[in-house]
């Protein structure tokens, strides 16, 4: 995924056992949410709003998720160590793949 | 400007929304507050109410089922308790005292 010369936002944490990238709408309640609770678990991790990007970027950034993990694509959709995939917040399924 | 609209404005469609479905507003103010503001960012960059919480595909034509209230917000929220973007809630959720969390899109069963 070529990410370079996009929004993309770094956040610092003192827990850098997982590569984190998170796909998020600025305007949603569930990614808000996703990504405090990355900050209350002080994860370093990367996160980008797409909706702030030109649209055709976007979809080139959802057709490579989506051919990548064979997911539809729904916000947040975080990766996790380039392999894994979290799709929603659930506060359960993030502790459990983040071993939180 | 009439293409414009306003915390004030978008918070009285909500509530008109949910008063005419019978529905409650999400009781957690800061998800709410988050909500409204996703909501009227979209009002005012695309010209209609997209659901905060899906991002578009391009047109209102395109978006026009996810402009919100959704069309699959009265199946949500028989099944789950609330909407999609969880800014709606059945009354029976609230009233047992339930947190939202994040639920399948229906956007992709049309598809």
């Amino acid at each position: 995924m070529n990410l370079q010369n996009l929004p993309v936002v770094t956040k610092e944490g003192t827990r850098n056992d997982h590569s984190i990238m998170v796909y998020a709408l600025s305007t949603c309640g569930f990614c808000k949410r996703a990504l405090a609770f990355l900050d209350a678990n002080q994860f370093a991790y990367k996160y980008l709003f797409v909706d702030l990007i030109p649209i055709d970027v976007k979809n080139g950034i959802k057709q490579e998720l989506k051919e990548r993990f064979k997911e539809n694509v729904a916000f947040p959709f975080a990766v996790i160590d380039d392999k894994k995939y979290l799709i929603g917040f659930i506060e359960a399924d993030w502790r459990l793949t983040l071993q939180v | 400007m009439t293409n414009y609209k306003t915390i004030e404005q978008t918070t009285i469609f909500t509530q008109m929304v949910a008063n005419k479905q019978g529905w409650d507003l999400n009781p957690d103010k800061a998800f709410y507050d988050t909500l409204v503001e996703g909501l009227m960012k979209n009002y005012n960059r695309y010209g209609y109410f997209l659901c905060p919480c899906r991002d578009t595909e391009g047109s209102r034509e395109a978006d026009k089922l996810a402009i919100c209230p959704c069309v699959w917000a009265k199946p949500d929220i028989a099944e789950y308790g609330h909407c999609y973007c969880a800014l709606y809630l059945s009354k029976e959720f609230v009233a047992a005292g339930k947190t939202p969390k994040a639920i399948p899109d229906r956007r992709f069963e049309e598809a």
